[in-house]
């Protein structure tokens, strides 16, 4: 877990810059350049930040490079499932109450629907597609089955991102600890304790490999 | 939602440039798990939004001879699982990891929490124009209460929603605020304000400042914190009740007792007839009872919350058995 | 679908005829044992592809403007911005005139995109002229108030009586009454509902969440006017119902003649506040119970008055497991129902049983305290083996008194305080147990084919739904049991209207209806594949058994066929019938069950924190062990979330719920979470049907409110008799016994 300053994965360049005045087709940029003293000076007459209403992303997802344009309104669970048509992550409250849209962030486990798709750009994403090998399924996908962790299966792409990323926090976590690592997500079919079992016996298979 | 403008300054002061440039239209976005959540119900519609995120420098977390500084945009997780805060300030780790639930502590930050706005579900509501949106009625006063203010309402009966601002004020933490004009710090118990000064915001931050970072001075040798939080899940929920002391045990007694109540007034709320009855004595049950009753004498329950009142004699003797354990 | 409808299919078709199914074997090599799900991997691979998920190319996005208001009559509806926006495609009035409750839809918009389609509903400029309104079944009861329908606020919905209650009470030695309250309950499954119609010239496709799709196809032929036959309606993944999708939605009937307006495929999803508001709930219920018992604890008298509340329809009776479970001559029943303007109630898992056993059993564990009985001891006490009371039929097969005896034993009932609320100390444990009464005979006539390829492959096949229940999954196993194969030969095809006639999946219907269906058309290939094998390998068909892949004679073992290579010789695939055979009549199929429950309650801060619950039912012959765990364990859960947490809150002088959200409207987190111990009574069915099995979809969900309720009455000597028992109550209850009241 970070514990100091998070380091900014990218430094804006003036092309950038100029990107973000371009914005895309629809955009309309409100982009104030005020011409003085030379940009981080700090003073009172540094150039603005551009203002865009659609930009251009380029992330990783489940290791792949993809672009996309979008609104800042939109959020990470959009683009995901209606730009680039991975529906596994589902949209299930909207507004982080349920855990439903959990995905991993640069390796931390977040709600997608709380998460503005404009922060995706340069960030590594991975969602439930991304887990499998070919044919061969993530140890916690492999256990949610073998343990059957899931009912209706709606809530488990969440389940499983969110186990995923507590395993790797923590590969040996007592049973207060998974329960805690999953308390934020919900499960309406009620199968939280099956849910425990799949993640302990992925823990151990995990461990063990 | 209505489509809105996105900015990423690099600098707080280009930040602060942008918040001015659009005239009360633009907001500042940390974290944006409760900013978010209020853009989509409709009850806040920005035409811009200034990404705090891109600001570098502003989430550490450090120690020096001044105390422990955290930037307004350190995480609520970092925060929760720094190792020299659950040394030295256990309660402030308890508060950051009891909040919430583990994906939005590692989307949620300081700064976001410290100025989150309420979570009464008439404000939540876009369709009901209460007082604080600029209406003229405040809808919980006789409408559906539970969870809402026993101290400090009148106008409005809010409970000002943090877990973390209650025990950094308990820490005597000051906040630090950017603006045009410079920094300016003050403590982080007058950065909260009641609904009569001013019923459309819940603390002092001008139109025009961002909050850069807290700063937590060195405690007296031997101050211990704790942060006891009531709910009715175990998880999710905002606090019913919490309670955030500090103290130093000294021969069974405690002295430099701080308590601030969460969930209970509009803005986090201190006992201090309550911290002036016990200084220095042994803490008791039959003591503690008969301290608060100063302080619980104020309280004006509304029709579904009197049960607080009980959730606070709970919550502050758990904490203060917390804080005397070894 | 009307609840008395649901009721109906739920107890099953009256039992008929003197038809005795095929006897089941006793010994099973899958059936019965723990089974992985087959489609386990579509599922965790997140390919599984639920209603939200359909995508069509020129699909359009439908939204619904709902009524702000809980009364008004709208008197206009002005479109005309709304179509004028860019991208809007369809614009429609949906209503003219009362709108009874918040969320009743107004008028509705396609747009190529769901944002656009919000963007629009905006735009839509409604004139509504509100009216005096009521939320509450005490305000609705009123002298004077506002009439949700035209005619009385109150109506009577059920009444019941055998022998003379009168003379029941007056020949009790003790006589007691109590008056229990549940919540109103949202469904809140994890997919909201959702639905993508599709024209193909005059024939209609709907993709829909359901449980129910035969259900759904008539309600749009019905509601569009057109012929059955022209009505198709697929159900491939959905993310749970618990009884809120069971019928046509009026969303999917909006969507549909979008689509036929526009010409494109529609797509509806409802957010998370509509499935909060307008798509149904669990009625709410009063229920005072009177009852007469000699001090011995024999039952001698048991009234019941409820009041039951479901908003603009109505509520659930929740009678019957007072008039069935216990032993009692004199029973006497009235039910009245309660409009309000809120959202209409719906079938909720176990619709009725839920609010009937919290209070019937709170009832018999304070009854039980007055006594000075035992409360296990008690209810053993008024046993019966015949229905209604022992008035009636006998239980084809009842195995409640081994619950009780397995379920004591496990969570060591000698532990529990002999006398409610004598332990110490701030932190009190205590334990509590309620019985369960549910039906379990499933729909005869229900059908199911067996495909068998020549290449070896294998077809299930109805036109079932499978919720999460594992219904694919025990599909597999009984036609790999049968045709000696493993259940990932089997290719599984349900949700589809073309498929065989199946019923709806709620009331605990699927596995008893479906599971003998299948069982039929498999034995029926058995049997065409025993002479065809007959024939190959020179022996008797009798004498030849499927197992391994393979047929051989069971007096010859090395003279045998591969299945693969046996169906490589039929001169085309082979297709067999299955129906789910008739129940003999004269007996009633119930499924029973006993919960028992450990709590601690903090007595300071009213926190109730569940430590285990024991449970354990009775269905006839478990067909999968594995998801027949799971069915147990998500019914506890959400009996606990019921029991601890949920509950709609509706502001009084606005008319509006304040909780459509996943936030205030707060079910049960990983975090509260008790040790559950699910166990199964292993008794065959001897007649029920082919299989011995039945329902387990509701019963786990009945008992566990109460079992929890009466373990908090153990543990602090008060019964809150209200759900949910949020800390406010909790203190306000311990207060009041410290008082003495």
């Amino acid at each position: 877990m970070e514990k100091t300053s998070r380091k900014k994965k990218k430094t804006v360049t003036r092309r950038a810059f100029l990107q973000g005045l371009g914005g895309g087709a629809a955009g309309a940029a409100l982009a104030t350049r005020i011409r003085g003293q030379a940009a981080g000076s700090g003073q009172a007459e540094a150039p603005l930040p551009a203002a865009y209403t659609r930009k251009t992303i380029n992330f990783t997802v489940n290791g792949k490079q993809v672009s996309a344009e979008v609104e800042p309104r939109e959020t990470l669970l959009e683009v995901l499932r209606d730009q680039l048509k991975l529906a596994g992550t589902k949209r299930t409250c909207d507004r982080g109450e349920c855990g439903g849209c959990t995905v991993l962030v640069d390796g931390q486990a977040m709600y997608s629907c709380l998460f503005p798709a404009v922060r995706a750009n340069g960030r590594q994403v991975v969602t439930v597609e991304g887990l499998a090998e070919g044919e061969a399924l993530h140890p916690v996908q492999q256990a949610f089955i073998e343990k059957d962790a899931y009912q209706c299966g709606y809530c488990m792409p969440g389940f499983i991102m969110a186990s995923v990323a507590l395993l790797n926090q923590n590969p040996n976590p007592s049973l207060g600890q998974i329960k805690a690592g999953l308390s934020g997500n919900l499960c309406r079919c009620g199968n939280y304790v099956k849910i425990y079992e799949a993640v302990a016996a992925a823990s151990q298979k995990m461990r063990k490999s | 939602m209505k489509n809105f403008q996105w900015t990423e300054p690099q600098t707080i002061e280009q930040a602060l440039a942008m918040l001015t440039k659009v005239n009360g239209k633009a907001v500042l976005m940390a974290g944006g798990t409760d900013l978010f959540t209020e853009i989509k119900e409709g009850v806040v519609e920005p035409d811009l939004v200034i990404d705090l995120r891109s600001i570098p420098g502003l989430a550490s977390i450090q120690k020096d001879d001044k105390g422990v500084r955290i930037g307004a945009l350190a995480t609520v997780a970092s925060i929760a699982s720094d190792a020299l805060i659950k040394q030295d300030l256990s309660g402030l780790s308890e508060a950051a990891g009891s909040l919430a639930t583990p994906q939005l502590r590692n989307i949620g930050t300081l700064g976001g929490n410290l100025c989150q706005r309420p979570r009464c579900w008439y404000y939540r509501d876009a369709q009901m124009v209460c007082r604080k949106k600029g209406g003229s009625q405040c809808f919980a006063a006789k409408g559906r209460n539970k969870y809402h203010a026993i101290f400090g309402g009148g106008i409005c009966h809010i409970v000002y929603p943090s877990d973390l601002a209650p025990m950094l004020i308990a820490l005597d933490a000051q906040i630090a605020i950017s603006s045009p004009r410079g920094e300016r710090s003050l403590p982080l118990g007058e950065f909260y304000a009641l609904p009569a000064k001013n019923v459309r915001r819940e603390n002092v931050l001008a139109g025009d400042e961002i909050v850069r970072e807290v700063r937590i001075p060195p405690a007296k040798k031997g101050t211990r914190s704790a942060y006891v939080k009531l709910k009715e899940r175990e998880t999710w929920d905002f606090a019913l009740v919490s309670a955030a002391v500090r103290g130093i045990g000294s021969g069974g007694g405690l002295d430099d007792v701080a308590i601030v109540l969460g969930g209970v007034a509009p803005i986090p709320w201190r006992l201090g007839k309550t911290e002036a009855a016990l200084k220095g004595k042994k803490i008791s049950e039959a003591l503690l009872k008969e301290a608060l009753s100063a302080d619980l004498q104020e309280a004006r329950p509304l029709e579904e919350n009197a049960y607080k009142l009980d959730l606070v004699r709970a919550a502050v003797g758990r904490a203060l058995g917390n804080l005397t354990r070894a | 679908m009307k609840k008395t409808a649901y009721l109906e299919t739920a107890r099953g078709a009256k039992p008929q005829g003197k038809e005795t199914p095929a006897a089941a074997p006793a010994e099973f090599k899958i059936i019965g044992q723990p089974t992985p799900r087959v489609d386990g991997k579509l599922v965790v691979t997140g390919r599984a592809v639920y209603t939200h998920d359909v995508y069509f190319k020129d699909m359009l996005f439908a939204k619904i403007l709902r009524s702000p208001h809980a009364s008004a009559e709208v008197t206009a509806v002005d479109l005309t911005a709304a179509q004028g926006l860019s991208g809007v495609m369809a614009a429609v009035k949906l209503k003219e005139g009362r709108v009874k409750y918040e969320g009743e839809q107004v008028a509705a918009v396609a747009a190529v995109s769901e944002r656009i389609a919000e963007d629009a509903l905006k735009l839509i400029k409604v004139e509504y002229r509100t009216l005096p309104f009521v939320v509450t079944p005490e305000k609705a009861m009123a002298e004077g108030a506002p009439r949700v329908h035209d005619s009385a606020n109150l109506e009577k919905i059920n009444e019941y009586s055998r022998g003379s209650v009168d003379q029941g009470f007056a020949e009790a030695e003790v006589t007691f009454e109590r008056t229990y309250r549940t919540a109103i309950e949202i469904h809140q499954p994890v997919e909201t509902h959702a639905s993508v119609a599709k024209w193909d010239g005059d024939e209609l496709t709907v993709w829909d969440s359901t449980q129910a799709i035969f259900n759904v196809r008539d309600g749009l032929a019905e509601a569009l006017g057109i012929p059955e036959t022209k009505v198709r309606v697929i159900k491939m993944y959905m993310g749970g119902g618990f009884g809120s999708k069971l019928d046509v939605n009026e969303h999917t009937i909006v969507a549909a003649g979008l689509a036929r307006q526009t010409g494109r495929p529609v797509k509806i999803t409802l957010t998370r506040k509509e499935n909060s508001l307008c798509v149904g709930n669990r009625p709410s219920t009063q229920i005072t119970i009177k009852g007469g018992a000699k001090k011995d604890g024999t039952l001698t008298a048991l009234s019941l008055k409820n009041i039951t509340c479901g908003g603009t329809d109505r509520g659930d009776e929740a009678s019957e497991p007072l008039i069935d479970i216990y032993k009692c001559p004199n029973v006497k029943v009235e039910e009245f129902t309660v409009f309000t303007n809120t959202g209409a109630g719906r079938a909720t898992r176990a619709p009725g049983h839920v609010q009937g056993t919290f209070a019937l059993e709170g009832f018999m564990e304070e009854l039980a305290t007055e006594l000075g009985l035992d409360p296990l001891e008690f209810r053993r006490k008024n046993y019966t083996t015949s229905n209604q009371g022992g008035t009636g039929i006998v239980y084809s097969s009842k195995g409640l008194d081994k619950c009780y005896d397995i379920g004591a034993q496990r969570i060591d009932w000698t532990r529990r305080n002999k006398k409610p609320g004598e332990g110490q100390g701030k932190r009190r444990r205590g334990l509590g147990m309620a019985s369960q009464i549910w039906w379990g005979g499933g729909v005869p006539g229900t059908l199911a084919d067996i495909k068998l390829h020549r290449d070896g492959s294998v077809e299930a096949i109805s036109g079932t739904q499978d919720l999460g229940c594992g219904t694919r999954t025990f599909m597999a196993i009984i036609t790999a049991e049968t045709l000696g194969l493993e259940p990932k030969d089997i290719t599984i095809k349900i949700g589809d209207t073309v498929y065989p006639w199946a019923p709806i999946s709620g009331g605990s219907l699927t596995a008893p209806s479906v599971g003998p269906a299948i069982r039929d058309a498999a034995l029926k290939a058995a049997d065409y594949l025993r002479e065809m094998a007959a024939k190959k390998l020179s022996v008797p068909a009798a004498d030849i058994v499927l197992a391994g892949g393979k047929l051989f004679a069971k007096s010859k073992p090395d003279t045998s066929i591969a299945f693969k290579d046996l169906v490589k010789g039929m001169r085309r695939e082979a297709v067999f019938h299955g129906e789910r055979g008739p129940m003999p009549a004269g007996f009633a199929y119930n499924t029973f069950g006993a919960h028992f429950a450990e709590v601690e309650v903090d007595t300071e801060t009213g926190r109730i924190s569940v430590i285990k619950v024991v449970a354990v039912h009775e269905v006839g012959r478990i067909l999968n062990r594995l998801t027949a765990e799971s069915q147990v364990v998500g019914g506890i859960t959400q009996g606990i979330s019921t029991a601890l947490f949920e509950e709609r809150v509706i502001d009084e002088n606005t008319g509006k719920m304040v909780n459509p959200n996943l936030q205030n409207y707060k079910i049960a987190t990983s975090m509260d979470m008790p040790e559950i111990v699910p166990i199964f009574v292993d008794l065959v069915d001897p007649r029920i049907n082919n299989l011995g099995n039945k329902g387990l979809g509701e019963p786990p969900r009945i008992p566990p409110s109460a079992a929890v309720a009466n373990a908090v009455y153990n543990a602090v000597g008060v019964h809150l008799r209200e759900i949910p028992m949020t800390p406010d109550k909790v203190l306000r209850a311990l207060q009041s016994k410290e008082a003495g009241s």
